[in-house]
């Protein structure tokens, strides 16, 4: 009896000194082996501090796996015993956790408001990539590369100028991470071109956030994708 | 005194339906400023994203009917009562929406003959994968949407549904008493119930 209770004793002190060898991390990320919607989750926490499973699974499981996620989508999170999903709804709250949130609830919907924004623009690219009907595909090019990204590329950039360099509140936010999280996505449907070119602002931007240590760090260690 | 608020969007009831039902239920003067289609393109530039609804208040302009509809909910208290209880209202509005994006091409498609095929592939797919899912939900929440009470998402719902009908000309809730009896408990709140009565009628 006493060598058991001097055994957990020991395994306690063991904790204290390096706490993520005996216990999970309180949240777990479930996505495909690529950066795309889960990537703004992924920044937020570690830009944070928060410990979480970073789980990608093989993409030939995933017909096994889409029945049991919620709507049949990814990323879902796990925690407590809770599964929630919705990629944006998952990073304004890991956003809340990390506090890169606004001061009151009007500077929190000038955050959304523009985060709402930059999802529109990677919906209407997404329209374009995702076509499977090669005829229709082509159709949708020009009038996203001539029309739409400019519309939204050069707003954009102008939001960045107007606010000290970020874009909102004048300062760091979560859509500034969630903006530089999901870019290499956005290239890569674009056809792997660097469609922040021509905005200077938004350039500037990109690096501000890759340049943050815990981003810098994460960049570093997470697995090389293509987008 | 003019009221703090000032909502523009179409002469529709549409994607600015919630933020004016948020509104309502939770007592919050407004202006319910609304213009009609031939207006639209002069208006448009103006918007700095080219989108409606805005709101407007003490000289700030913002776009986004999912942000401002957030943001209303938090002032009627219909928002969650921590972060993880906001984020299962989060993503349960961003799910009713993603199936309104699924059936809006409809509304968009001038010819009749794809208009019609985008109907089918509507009832066919989208609506017959949504609907049975947000049905249980609603079952096993005490007949919400989420938290097992009465949340914006369930505003939100009551507020957005009709469009499905009105695009497929279906009667999609037939099977679904929850997802409809859920609509028809919104529909009753006194102040939404007196809202319905007095708003301008509009097709959509």
């Amino acid at each position: 009896m006493m060598e058991g209770a001097c055994i957990k004793r020991t395994r306690k002190s063991i904790n204290i000194f390096n706490t993520t060898e005996e216990m999970a991390p309180a949240y777990k990320l479930t996505y495909f082996p690529v950066e795309a919607l889960a990537e703004p989750i992924r920044f937020l926490f570690s830009y944070g501090g928060i410990e979480f499973e970073d789980f990608r699974f093989d993409r030939e499981n995933w017909p096994q796996m889409k029945p049991n996620m919620p709507f049949g989508q990814v990323p879902v999170l796990e925690h407590n015993g809770k599964v929630a999903h919705q990629s944006i709804a998952m990073a304004r709250y890991a956003a809340k956790k990390a506090k890169l949130v606004g001061n009151d609830e009007w500077e929190d919907l000038e955050i959304d408001a523009i985060v709402d924004t930059v999802n529109d623009l990677r919906q209407k690219i997404a329209l374009y990539h995702y076509e499977a009907d090669a005829a229709v595909k082509e159709s949708r090019k020009e009038p996203l590369f001539k029309e739409t990204l400019p519309y939204y590329l050069q707003r954009l950039d102008a939001v960045v100028k107007a606010n000290n360099g970020h874009l909102a509140l004048g300062k760091l936010t979560w859509a500034d991470l969630y903006f530089v999280a999901i870019l290499k996505y956005l290239n890569s449907m674009c056809g792997g071109n660097d469609i922040l070119a021509d905005y200077p602002n938004l350039t500037a931007l990109k690096n501000t956030v890759l340049e943050l240590p815990a981003i810098k760090t994460w960049v570093e260690k997470r697995p090389n994708t293509d987008m | 005194m003019a009221p703090a608020y000032k909502f523009i969007y179409f002469n529709a009831r549409g994607l600015g339906e919630t933020c004016r039902f948020l509104f309502n239920y939770g007592g919050i003067e407004f202006e319910d400023i609304r213009f009609e289609d031939e207006e639209w393109p002069q208006l448009k530039p103006k918007m700095q994203f080219g989108i409606v609804p805005v709101l407007e208040h003490e000289g700030k302009q913002i776009c986004q009917s999912i942000a401002i509809a957030k943001y209303l909910a938090k002032k009627v208290k219909l928002a969650g009562n921590d972060d993880w209880e906001d984020l299962e209202i989060d993503a349960i509005v961003n799910t009713v929406y993603d199936l309104y994006l699924k059936v809006l091409p409809i509304y968009y498609e001038q010819d009749s003959s794809k208009k019609e095929s985008l109907k089918e592939k509507a009832l066919k797919e989208a609506l017959p994968y949504y609907l049975p899912r947000l049905e249980a939900i609603v079952q096993k929440n005490n007949g919400y949407l989420a938290l097992g009470r009465l949340t914006w998402a369930d505003l939100h719902w009551a507020s957005l549904s009709p469009i499905f009908d009105i695009l497929t000309g279906k009667d999609n809730l037939a099977g679904f008493p929850n997802l409809k009896g859920l609509r028809e408990k919104v529909n009753e709140l006194p102040a939404i119930k007196k809202w319905i009565e007095i708003r301008p009628k509009t097709e959509m």
